[in-house]
């Protein structure tokens, strides 16, 4: 128990539980009541998926910069499938999260074979995607498909939204996955220790491919619930997605440097930055001194956790 | 007390075989050259005016002046195996600092510069300061103060100006902006068709060249980049170092947001809004590695010469957006896997004796 | 049995192996040695399919063996420990041991079989290691053992050891030993590579002599050789030990380092040493009894919360290891050499002058041609085989490294010297060529402070031996330099120190 006291995620998750009651007082209530409260947790979803989807390539050392505009490509295209194709929606749906996992599968390839830097191989398909992105409808948005997908986007059960549901769900796959499963184990190895990994029989190629089709796949999920929960798409989506992306694990505390996750993290920082988000719509605050508080923010919760960590060793040293 | 008898020495020399030769063509600097070369020819092959002086040539060398500084800038932290995420905002806070300076006490071209870049270096070596006392991840910690430099900027030009920018430049930018050596002559003897703004770009390459090669310091901070633990048990002042490098990042940074006010005749709040990837792409094409403890300016000099010429010929074939940014990527892709593609041959055949 | 039949393999500049033939039959130790450099490590990894050879043939029971990777030596039922550790620190004991064969259900690693299969192995070798602790909490000689147990967990046929021994205590090496001859009893192959020559002739059946990677000897019955010709096998010529030559030490001079009743946050207490300038203090302990967490804290790297370190009579408050060289002419030849030691993708010339830029630089300028002088001067000294002066320090054979890691603080000049394990890993004649070296610092006027755990070289080298055990000194001997009886007084304290703590 006391070791669950000083690990980060409960830093964490006191952060964000303070900050909640802060905000509901200073909002009189507000906060709580039953509609603020759906649409803060049902735009909650998108974040936390798009950050697990880059958590899972920070595992194993990579970065994946198309995140953003993958699931804004991914979003676009079921809409397109219902709109202009005339597919009914859970085959839209399919679609898209097929998509998303194809197009995650070419970064890994483009990475395994052609050896370059994930960092660089997806920015370049991160280019790529947004002129594919743009090339489905132009300017224009996407509006009136499949009702029920909509109602899926709208419904809550006990008070939280659907969407964010499917958002713990597959947080907690996600998790599970890198815990217990030998294809997540091995996904840790290669980025902790690749040369050790590979000594056992791990292929550090196959773990970089699975990497990058696992976020691919998170960011057509992402896209799904964008659809779903947006009533609308464009081609700007995902555009705002990339910093949030790294935000999450990072703040989360996700190593760059790969070889861990934190699922819990991820989570707890989304839902961190999504509150100085709602901040700014209860208090109208100019949007610019947001990016300064959310900056503020991050630099004030890892300075925290430091001087933690420091108080901690002091402690028990003497 | 030397212990290595003359045989024990001669020995050695015997199982020491001369290293193969490697061929010229592997040295990847080679085939950044070579892909530039080809990619010229296609555009000039497809869109003649590539060629032309006023119209391409001239304004393609401001663009890659200013993004070589931008490159260089984000150098400076790779070469510690950090990230530097506040390029841009670092360079419109160093452009702000420039335009206040010359718009609230008068000052000239040469004092606004100097205190503009003395701001970009403070902002990187606060940057520095927090990662080397606290130990977070650079990305983190330069991610979040760009978040907070972007809010700030905006509020100070609101504050300040019109809320874009400043009315008025220092005098002399105006030259910067539309001038070449041919405009200067000593008698009959005109300089080439480069802008002004080259130099200062060059310069900075040569500077930072000479710091990574030659100097104490820029050894120092490739030593921390490639070890830290083993630098710090080296006696090398690793905080310090990191301090530095992200100092000179900002200060550099400042350089190129000058630059680009230069080129676009005014300090803008937009400043440095596109600055973040480019900043990596110019390194890393050139072959500088994120991990730290190894850093190509010549490769640097060459990435954001190949990045512009994509963007400049391809702008030229007048592209839509989204096809422009399509075969930005593609192209950017098969350069990068040409380039594997002859490094994995290089390979096969140095192996080989 | 396994043939491996003239093998060949290059690297950009070194040929590695140069026709090396090895032949193992079931039911033996076979000894594999050779000086550093010599191509031992690499004929073990291209035997465990990490290295592909250039040319040679590899054969188990006549039969071809070709090893695209080191799944494939692991299905041709081939264990190894190589000679670097290469565990993930981030996972468990137990997942670290059966790594390359995690025990699942339908894709669901089973932890219970897992944590039941490193219990076995860990058995197997006597050793207590709570199998669910993250592998990073463990000391260097834990994880060594980490290490062979994974080895031991597959049912291999011919197990590869290299240098399993280096970072572990006498009764450690015993019990692996012990398996070893079990292993051997049972039938399977066990080659084993190893500079400690005692071990080798007092559990190896064959042996294998590599020079400049060609066989010297293969396969011959290791009863035929004395110790002696062994060396001179390895060394090409007839080998002599020098006599390390008696030094005076003048018991008078002001200690260059003295420690006062020093307490770190480490947990050391009151302790307390002097070295004068021109004398080797030996500090002996059993790895894990705080001796390099101490030089640390001398260094600056630790806190020391009582007590006091004076230079040269002089009180020194040292904060960092660059201020330790500036100031104090204080440095530290680290244990670790591959995490702390060297910048194992940066030239060697970088690495051994790293320590002097500060003294050769002009204007904040380092001359080239002068750091390369300076560099391949003492590459020539300490003969340390390198193909060109541009190559980087990872690829030298793991005695090259230590010698660059030696280097880097020899150039440094320093008046007091802190030496961690110099000579782990190191074959016979360099480790004598390193104790003239260090014998010959010490007559130079140097202050040494040696840390070995390594009770043959201590006796050898030192004049006073201080013992180090649970973080205290338990006492400072006059070194008389007769082994045995200096043996049994050093085993006696250290006894003595740890009952009187059970008490
Ligand atoms: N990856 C590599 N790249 C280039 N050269 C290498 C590489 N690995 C080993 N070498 C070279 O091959 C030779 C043999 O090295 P090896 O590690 O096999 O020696 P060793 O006999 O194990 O020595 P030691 O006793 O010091 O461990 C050395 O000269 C070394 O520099
Ligand atoms: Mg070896």
């Amino acid at each position: 128990m006391t070791r669950f006291l000083r690990t980060p995620d409960f830093t964490l998750a006191a952060i964000a539980l303070l900050g909640f009651v802060v905000l509901a007082f200073a909002t009189s209530g507000n906060l709580l009541s039953a509609g603020t409260l759906g649409a803060f947790f049902r735009f909650l979803a998108v974040p936390v998926v798009i950050g697990l989807s880059q958590m899972v390539v920070l595992a194993v050392g990579q970065m994946n910069l198309s995140v953003g505009a993958l699931t804004g490509f991914c979003a676009m295209a079921a809409a397109w499938l219902m709109l202009e194709a005339g597919l009914p929606a859970p085959v839209a749906v399919l679609a898209a999260l097929a998509l998303g996992l194809g197009v995650g599968l070419i970064n890994g390839l483009l990475v395994v074979f052609t050896r370059i830097n994930g960092f660089i191989v997806t920015l370049a398909t991160m280019t790529i995607i947004q002129g594919l992105r743009y090339g489905v409808n132009g300017p224009d948005t996407f509006q009136g498909y499949s009702a029920g997908l909509r109602a899926f986007g709208r419904a809550s059960v006990l008070g939280l939204p659907v969407v964010f549901l499917c958002a713990l769900v597959v947080a907690g796959l996600v998790g599970w996955f890198f815990a217990r499963t030998v294809a997540g184990r091995r996904l840790l190895a290669s980025g902790g220790s690749p040369f050790a990994a590979r000594l056992s029989g791990i292929s550090n190629d196959r773990s970089l491919v699975v990497a990058h089709g696992l976020s691919g796949l998170l960011a057509g999920v992402a896209a799904v619930i964008t659809v779903a929960a947006s009533g609308s798409v464009n081609a700007s989506i995902g555009d705002d997605l990339l910093l949030p992306s790294f935000a999450a694990p990072i703040i989360g505390g996700v190593a760059l440097a790969g070889g861990m996750v934190s699922v819990t993290g991820t989570v707890l920082a989304a839902f961190l930055v999504r509150l100085v988000d709602v901040m700014q719509a209860q208090f109208g605050i100019n949007p610019r001194w947001i990016d300064l508080i959310i900056g503020a923010v991050v630099l004030g919760a890892v300075l925290l956790g430091t001087v933690r960590q420091r108080l901690h060793d002091r402690g028990s040293t003497a | 007390m030397s212990v290595a008898t003359e045989e024990g020495r001669t020995e050695s020399a015997e199982t020491v075989r001369k290293p193969p030769r490697i061929p010229w063509w592997a040295n990847p600097r080679v085939g950044l050259v070579i892909l530039l070369i080809l990619l010229i020819a296609l555009f000039t092959a497809l869109r003649p005016a590539f060629l032309d002086t006023k119209l391409t040539l001239v304004p393609l060398q401001s663009d890659i002046s200013v993004y070589l500084v931008v490159g260089l800038a984000q150098l400076m932290v790779l070469s510690l195996g950090h990230m530097n995420m506040a390029v841009g905002r670092m360079a419109a806070m160093s452009a702000f600092v420039m335009g206040l300076v010359h718009d609230q006490l008068g000052a000239g071209l040469v004092v606004s510069l100097l205190l503009g870049l003395i701001a970009g270096g403070l902002l990187g070596a606060l940057a520095g300061l927090i990662i080397s006392r606290t130990g977070v991840n650079s990305f983190v910690v330069t991610l979040a103060m760009d978040f907070a430099l972007v809010g700030l900027i905006t509020i100070l030009y609101t504050s300040v100006t019109d809320g874009v920018a400043f009315p008025t430049l220092p005098a002399g930018m105006d030259a910067l902006r539309f001038d070449t050596f041919a405009d200067y002559c000593l008698g009959d003897v005109c300089g080439p068709r480069i802008p002004l703004v080259v130099p200062f770009a060059v310069a900075a390459a040569l500077l930072v060249g000479l710091l990574f090669r030659f100097s104490r310091l820029g050894r120092e901070m490739l030593m921390t980049g490639a070890n830290i633990k083993a630098a710090e048990l080296s006696g090398i002042p690793t905080k310090n170092r990191i301090v530095q490098a992200h100092a000179l990042s900002g200060l550099i940074a400042g350089l190129a947001g000058f630059l680009l006010a230069a080129n676009n005749g005014a300090f803008s709040a937009s400043i440095g809004g596109e600055f973040l990837l480019p900043s990596f792409l110019a390194p890393v094409l050139g072959g500088t590695l994120l991990a730290g403890g190894a850093v190509s300016v010549l490769g640097t000099v060459l990435g954001a010469t190949l990045t512009q010429v994509i963007y400049k010929g391809l702008n030229l074939l007048q592209f839509q957006l989204d096809q422009l940014q399509l075969y930005i990527g593609l192209v950017l892709l098969a350069a990068l896997s040409l380039d594997r593609a002859r490094h994995v041959i290089a390979e096969r055949r140095g192996a080989k004796l | 049995m396994l043939v491996a039949e003239n093998l060949i393999k290059t690297f950009p500049g070194v040929r590695a192996l140069d026709g090396a033939t090895l032949r193992v039959s079931p039911g033996s130790v076979h000894a594999l040695l050779g000086e550093n450099g010599a191509g031992k490590s690499t004929l073990v990894k291209v035997l465990t399919g990490v290295y592909q050879p250039d040319g040679g043939r590899i054969t188990l029971d006549g039969d071809d063996l070709r090893l695209t990777g080191p799944m494939d030596a692991q299905a041709a039922g081939i264990g190894v420990v190589h000679q670097e550790r290469n565990l993930i620190p981030a996972f468990s004991v137990a997942e670290n041991i059966s790594l390359h064969h995690l025990p699942h259900r339908r894709g669901v690693v089973d932890r219970a079989r897992m944590r039941a299969e490193a219990r076995r192995c860990l058995g197997l070798l006597e050793v207590e290691l709570d199998p669910d602790a993250p592998v990073a909490t463990l000391s260097p000689a834990q994880g060594q053992l980490v290490e062979i147990a994974k080895a031991l967990s597959l049912e291999n046929r011919v197990l590869l050891l290299d240098e399993p021994t280096a970072s572990l205590t006498g009764d450690e090496a015993d019990h692996l030993y012990a398996v070893v001859r079990r292993l051997r009893d049972s039938g399977r192959a066990v080659v084993l590579v190893s500079h400690k020559l005692e071990e080798v002739f007092a559990v190896a059946d064959t042996l294998t002599v590599l020079r400049d990677g060609r066989s010297v000897a293969s396969g011959e019955a290791l009863a035929g050789f004395s110790q002696s010709r062994v060396v001179d096998l390895m060394v090409g010529r007839a080998y002599e030990q020098v006599e390390l030559a008696r030094r005076e030490v003048n018991a008078e001079a002001v200690p260059a380092l003295r420690l006062a009743d020093v307490a770190t946050a480490h947990g050391h207490r009151d302790v307390s040493l002097e070295v004068r300038p021109g004398e080797i203090l030996g500090l002996y302990g059993l790895v894990g009894a705080g001796r390099s967490e101490l030089a640390k804290a001398i260094l600056g790297l630790g806190r020391i919360t009582a007590g006091t370190v004076e230079v040269h009579g002089k009180p020194a408050r040292i904060a960092t290891v660059g201020e330790a060289l500036r100031r104090y002419r204080l440095g530290y030849v680290t244990e670790d050499r591959k995490d702390e030691g060297l910048f194992l993708d940066q030239q060697v010339t970088r690495n051994i002058a790293v320590t002097v830029w500060r003294r050769l630089a002009r204007l904040g300028l380092v001359p080239d041609r002068a750091e390369r002088r300076l560099a391949l001067d003492f590459v020539g000294k300490l003969d340390i085989r390198i193909s060109t002066p541009r190559q980087v320090a990872g690829q030298l054979s793991g005695g090259n490294q230590q010698k660059v890691s030696l280097a880097k603080w020899l150039a440094a000049d320093c008046d007091i010297l802190i030496v961690d394990e110099p000579t782990v890993g190191i074959d016979v004649r360099t480790k004598a060529a390193f104790h003239e070296l260090i014998a010959g610092l010490a007559a130079d006027g140097l202050a040494l402070l040696l840390i070995s755990s390594d009770l043959p070289e201590t006796v050898a080298l030192a004049d006073r031996i201080a013992v180090m055990s649970d973080l205290r000194i338990a006492g400072v001997l006059d070194n008389d330099h007769d082994y045995p009886r200096m043996s049994r007084q050093i085993i006696r304290m250290i006894h003595a120190e740890t009952h009187a703590e059970a008490a």
